[in-house]
């Protein structure tokens, strides 16, 4: 067990942690937050997805213990002040979502391309969420609800940064 | 898209509308059973079989019992409880003998899960292997080692299945129309091949996971990632012997299915390690390595096709064989092949047809529902075959294929008569094959080619497919209105994804007359509060729990009519409603709200009336009967959906490599009621299609090991392997007993497409393939005429759900 | 009657096997702790490789030591007399990003966008990858062609070791336990060369490569490794500029040892080299 302050989408928690725990498993276990979704356990599928001081991780992959003193940002924090980011409205409007257990590494995924390219082609949403597996949608529209929220970046981008 | 959808006078119903259930799980909110944690809750873990076949000699738990915080340790000699959806062969921890890879031999409980991971580490079993059998072939022989020497003794479903004492055939399925002999003879060509494919998993992201609490008083609450919460409460209750009003089962939002989390699964096993931990609930959360072999699959398949055809095209006869692989339980596979084999010709008309479709017991993880129920893996030979049979007789294929196609008066396998309102497979086929310009490459296309020099070929193919269930499958929804009008409805048909529930919901304010936001559909299933239904399974919700939800729409208006009749002082039939109350026709503006109704209307003077207003829908399938068990004779279809891929890839002639540039997918589905929703499960299981087609599928040691159980060497498609173009259209001819004429098309997408692109590819190069998944090696293989690969480890047979000799000799 | 203990299990393990966790501020001090305890400790950057194996059961290490909290170990840094030096804990996305990389090693970085997915990217090093020594390492087959030299430390001091003799077999390579890489460098032998990188895959998806060939025209040489042919990437011996294909490839048959296993045949792994080669001598410009 070993002490650890986490900052998670702005608040801070300290936790004692065991040493060979994940982050996938903090979150969701240790501290209930449970959006974040595991669907390998073995970095291959993406659903464990969340940014790490401005960097997508698969959370799955990482010790707990990596993330002290780390600013993490998980779907919990998506919505900031009630409201659907515009990625969120935008999967909403077009159906981006069914079963919904890849949805939350999906947004986070597609969070960060939209940050770090506001206006990516196909291409390059396909490379931005080609780690995210989903077995409903068929992703296609994914790909259009991606594509439809990086058209309304101009106020997505200020909105985004803003809870960064 | 979709745009053929008439919208007029229809408020909800075909209009777009938003998913009720994506805000919650956008944000996270959206509570799995992988994310509960109850009281005092254990956490148990599974030690599995690293033998296909083997005595268990001895297991000694003494290890793990010592270890601190292990609270229960079960194995299967203190359990005596057999399990089976149709054939009740299964125990819960294997017992004696283990009989697949993967399979459970011992569980345990314990407070954390890394204690509980390392008492199974000290768990020692020891095991005396035995021979596997593997090849459900190789299972059919005389002197085949028996997976079941017991099979005489286990009881089953009689009115639909036939299990072979004595054999590892746990179903002979058998449909006998016409007399095939006789119309052979009449036939100018006999074309006969055998097509292949492996077992396959579902791959739910959300793995398969229960927690059980077994209580005082046998009282058992189960919270399950499960599709169907009443069958699961009614296996569970045969197999422990208890009633059904002390078991309840909670299904809250479950992370995807497809037909893997159908019947019962982990449960059992999680209740009796909570029986023996006293009663504390216990978790267990399948990793995604046990998903592949502890976990069901899909049946492989092994599918030989004789057609016999007439001189002018028409298909005369057919004699078709299937080699159901069950694994080591029959689970849903002998009802797959029960469902595969009265569907086994298509979408055309068969006059003549001979089906025997086996199920056979072998050494591997065992088969069960997967989304299409046993017809994407049929049509991936059907299909091929038809253009085979095309080829053959010098026909292009879309034209054999209309030639054949049913049509109103045409007969199906079973004896059904088609009719107008049936569907229309040939609109499916033509749409398709227009969507793509079937008949010839684009200018565009021409000069694409020449720019990669890969050849591009185009392919359209029909499908079919009509729920697999019961004649009695019923189902029932209950419409509460709350205080301020609105209304929640109770049913207890699972939304794992499908859209159903936004879909019912259009339905009920349709009927009601109410704005969509009035509606809520109660998301988690309880068995203890919700209503009946018999599985979410097949395609039937919509249809079922449709008509019942409009019945229970009419249910409520008719009470609330009662009541505001006596508090207007007016005959029902005077009375109509809009969204906010009910009047008098005549008179509008002598009205009660439904507000004023909804908990009772009381009279100025506080007198009352009425009381809570409930409607009640119940719907069971019409006129179904069950199937003679010689002739495969009645009548098992609620609906029978068609539908058409229609698909264009490119291929490396040299390599083997394709790209899928488009594919369009086709399907009669009566009506549309959320276009979205349809598109929805139209490109979700066109893709889940494709992955079957191009990379997905188990790959076995000559010893039942399972090589590629995980991520790692069992691929599924990503967004890059999206096509480049996807497309989907719906058809529209009303299914008369469907909820405003709609029918179910949960499946179908992912029906053919494997074929579609085994004959895209096919028309590119003139590479034969009879195997899917169709690996880039494999076409490579076909053209340049070298020995397909059998089993890349082992050269075998043994293993390899590709051939076996004996069949091999028969092909053409 | 056989009591069968190495019989493969099942794979399952849902978390990591216990252990402890390190992060030392310090180079020496990490290297002293590896003196100590080396045999019962594994490093890593990313973890992209540890944590899979420890998940399933192929490592059990009793301390996990975080090489990212040692300053000095991330920089991707260039100069015209030692060549391109890439840290332990330099990520494959930073690789990606690096503008002299882009400009005069673009082989290194046309291998890279083929590894993995772009969130793995974030965490897996380049280092980490080449330490793994796997047969289908994305990294190692650009960097034998480009020449790189591994850099290994420990309290007894440093050594520096080409590449190819590194790697030693399947997951196999000459670090000793108490020792680290700290990073390696690829000189500027072939700075500037053309090149690409041919990876087979079983769908287009991300994917381990099935196969794979690397390939530069330094003039007046060409260079040629694989990998996922034989037990590590092999380095064809240069080549002159004209060199006919057919020679190429005979060298690459002879050099080549590959398996049949389940994600192909050795005969169409075969095969794909030939073509590969083939297909990138025609497209790597001179
Ligand atoms: C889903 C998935 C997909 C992948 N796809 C690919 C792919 O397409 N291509 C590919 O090549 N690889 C792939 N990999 C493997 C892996 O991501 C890469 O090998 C990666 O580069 C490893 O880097 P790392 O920093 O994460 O290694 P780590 O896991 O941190 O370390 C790997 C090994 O090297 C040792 N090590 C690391 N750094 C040092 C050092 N500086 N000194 C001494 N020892 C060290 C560690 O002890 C460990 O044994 C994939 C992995 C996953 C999980
Ligand atoms: S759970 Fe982390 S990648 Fe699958
Ligand atoms: S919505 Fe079910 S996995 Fe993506």
């Amino acid at each position: 067990m070993r002490h650890i302050t986490v900052t998670i989408n702005g608040e801070r928690y300290e936790r004692d942690v065991a040493e060979h725990r994940t982050l996938l498993h903090f979150l969701r276990d240790d501290l209930g937050l449970t959006g974040t979704k595991e669907g390998c356990g073995a970095g291959e599928c993406g659903a464990c997805t969340i940014i790490m001081d401005g960097r997508a991780v698969n959370s799955c992959l990482v010790l707990a213990m990596e993330a002290d003193g780390a600013a993490l940002e998980t779907i919990e924090g998506a919505a900031a002040g009630g409201e659907l980011s515009v990625i969120q409205q935008a999967f909403h409007d077009h159906h981006a979502v069914q079963c919904g257990y890849c949805t939350p590494g999906m947004v986070m995924s597609a969070t960060d391309l939209l940050r770090r390219n506001p206006n990516p082609s196909r291409e390059e949403i396909i490379d931005g969420i080609e780690g995210n597996f989903c077995r409903c949608t068929g992703y296609q529209q994914i790909i259009e609800a991606i594509e439809a929220a990086a058209g309304a970046t101009g106020t997505a981008a200020g909105k985004e940064a803003d809870h960064a | 898209m979709l745009e053929n959808t008439p919208v007029a006078e229809l408020k909800n119903v075909g209009r777009k509308t938003d998913r009720i259930d994506s805000v919650v799980k956008l944000t996270g909110e959206a509570t799995y059973v992988s994310d509960m944690t109850l009281p005092g809750m254990l956490y148990a873990r599974v030690k599995a079989s690293p033998h296909a076949r083997a005595r268990i000699v001895s297991i000694d738990t003494s290890r793990a019992q010592a270890l601190s915080g292990v609270r229960a340790i079960v194995t299967g000699e203190e359990l005596d409880y057999r399990l089976g959806l149709y054939v009740v062969d299964k125990a819960i921890l294997a017992k004696g003998e283990v009989r697949h890879f993967g399979e459970a031999v011992a569980a345990v409980a314990a407070d954390t899960l890394e204690i509980a991971k390392r008492a199974v580490d000290l768990i020692d079993v020891e095991y005396e292997e035995l021979e596997p059998v593997l090849h459900p072939l190789e299972a059919l022989k005389e002197d085949a080692p028996l997976v079941h020497p017991k099979l005489g003794e286990y009881s089953y479903m009689e009115a639909a299945f036939t299990p072979k004492p004595g054999t590892n055939v746990a179903n002979h399925t058998k449909l006998r129309k016409g007399d095939t002999e006789r119309a052979f003879e009449a036939c100018e060509w006999t074309i006969e091949r055998t097509y292949t494919n492996p077992s396959v998993q579902h791959v739910p992201m959300e793995t398969h996971v229960a927690i059980v609490q077994w209580g005082h008083d046998d009282e058992v609450s189960i919270w399950s990632s499960a599709q169907s919460p009443f069958t699961l409460r009614n296996l569970f209750c045969t197999a422990f012997g208890l009633s059904h009003r002390n078991v309840r089962v909670q299904v809250p939002y479950v992370g995807g299915g497809f037909g893997g989390k159908a019947g019962i699964g982990i449960e059992p096993l999680v209740a009796v390690l909570s029986r023996k931990a006293g009663g504390r609930p216990v978790k267990l959360t399948a990793t995604r390595e046990e998903e592949f072999s502890l976990l069901p699959c899909r049946s492989q398949l092994t599918y030989r096709i004789k057609t016999g055809v007439s001189k002018d095209g028409k298909i005369l006869a057919q004699e078709l064989t299937m080699y159901w692989d069950s694994g080591a339980y029959a689970d849903y596979a002998v009802n797959v092949t029960r469902a595969s084999g009265y569907s086994a010709g298509g979408p055309y008309d068969i006059p003549n047809a001979k089906v025997d479709a086996y199920t056979i017991y072998t050494n591997k993880p065992f088969g069960t529902a997967y989304r299409g129920f046993g017809h994407v893996e049929f049509f991936w030979g059907l299909e091929r075959h038809m253009d085979l049979v095309a080829e053959a007789i010098g026909m292009e294929p879309l034209e054999f294929r209309l030639l054949n196609a049913l049509k109103p008066g045409s007969t199906t396998l079973t004896g059904e008569k088609i009719t107008a309102n049936t569907g229309n497979i040939a609109k499916c086929l033509q749409t398709a094959a227009d969507s793509i310009g079937y008949r010839a490459l684009t200018d565009q296309e021409k000069a694409r080619e020449k720019a990669t020099g890969l050849k591009i070929g185009k392919a359209v193919v029909g499908l079919h497919k009509a729920p697999a269930m019961p004649p009695f499958t019923a189902t029932t929804v209950i419409l509460k209105m709350n205080e301020d009008a609105t209304v929640t409805a109770n049913l207890s048909l699972v939304d794992y994804g499908q859209g159903t529930y936004t879909s019912i919901a259009q339905i009920i304010a349709e009927r009601l007359g109410f704005p969509l936001e009035r509606v809520k559909i109660a998301f988690e299933s309880d068995t203890d509060r919700d209503p009946y239904d018999w599985q979410t399974v097949a395609s039937k919700g919509l249809l079922l729990s449709g008509n019942a939800a409009i019945l229970a729409a009419e249910d409520l208006l008719k009470n609330a009519y009662e009541v505001a009749a006596q508090a207007l002082r007016a005959n029902t039939v005077d009375l109509a409603h809009d969204g906010e109350r009910i009047y008098v026709k005549h008179h509008p503006d002598s009205a009660v709200t439904f507000r004023q109704l909804a908990i009772g209307y009381a009279f100025p003077d506080g007198n009352s009336i009425g009381g809570p207003l409930v409607g009640v829908g119940r719907y069971i399938a019409q006129g179904l009967t069950h199937l003679d068990k010689e002739t495969g004779q009645g009548l098992p279809a609620l609906d029978w959906t068609y539908g058409a891929h229609g698909m264009i890839v490119e291929v490396d002639r040299e390599t083997g490599e394709y790209n899928v540039l488009k594919v369009v997918s086709v399907f009669d589905v009566g009506k549309v009621i959320n276009p979205d929703a349809v598109r929805g499960q139209a490109i979700g299981g066109m893709l889940q299609g494709l992955g079957t087609a191009v990379c997905e599928g188990y790959i076995y040691d000559r010893k039942g090991h399972l090589l590629n159980p995980s991520f790692t060497d069992n691929k599924i498609p990503t967004a890059r392997d999206l096509p480049f173009e996807v497309e989907a259209i719906a058809i529209e001819t009303p299914q008369i007993d469907g909820p405003y004429g709609a029918r179910g098309v949960g499946e179908h997408s992912m029906i053919g497409v494997a074929a579609a692109l085994g004959n895209a590819i096919q028309h590119a190069t003139g590479a034969q393939l009879t195997h899917m998944p169709i690996r880039y090696e494999d076409v490579w293989r076909a053209l340049g005429k070298k020995e397909p690969v059998d089993n890349w480890i082992t050269k075998s047979p043994y293993g390899s759900c590709r051939s076996a000799p004996e069949i091999q000799k028969y092909d053409c | 009657m056989t009591r069968l203990r190495g019989a493969p299990e099942p794979k399952a393990v849902p978390l990591l096997h216990e252990f402890s966790y390190v992060a030392h501020r310090s180079l020496d001090e990490l290297l002293s702790f590896l003196a100590h305890h080396g045999d019962e400790t594994q490093v890593f950057s990313g973890g992209t490789d540890l944590f899979v194996n420890i998940r399933a059961g192929l490592a059990a290490p009793r301390y996990v030591a975080d090489l990212k909290s040692v300053s000095d170990l991330h920089e991707i840094a260039f100069n015209e007399r030692e060549g391109l030096s890439i840290g332990a804990c330099a990520t494959v996305n930073e690789l990606i990003a690096n503008d002299t990389v882009r400009d005069r090693y673009a082989v290194l970085r046309t291998a890279a966008e083929q590894l993995a997915t772009f969130q793995l990217r974030n965490r897996a090093t380049v280092v980490g990858n080449i330490v793994t020594a796997s047969p289908c390492g994305d990294m190692t087959s650009p960097l034998l062609c480009l020449g790189t030299d591994v850099v290994l430390v420990s309290v007894r001091g440093e050594r520096r070791v080409p590449l190819g003799e590194f790697i030693t077999g399947v997951k196999t390579t000459q670090i000793a336990t108490d020792e680290i890489v700290t990073r390696v460098i690829v000189g500027t032998g072939r700075i500037d060369a053309a090149g690409g990188y041919r990876k087979l895959k079983r769908i287009k998806g991300h994917d381990l490569g099935v196969v794979a060939v690397a390939l530069i025209k330094s003039m007046p040489a060409v260079r040629v490794a694989i990998s996922s042919a034989a037990p590590t990437p092999v380095l064809l011996p240069e080549f002159g500029a004209d060199a006919p294909v057919a020679e190429i490839q005979a060298s690459a048959q002879a050099a080549i040892s590959p398996i049949d296993d389940v994600r192909c045949t050795a005969e169409y792994r075969r095969f794909m080299v030939d073509v590969y080669i083939r297909r990138l001598m025609e497209e790597v410009p001179a």
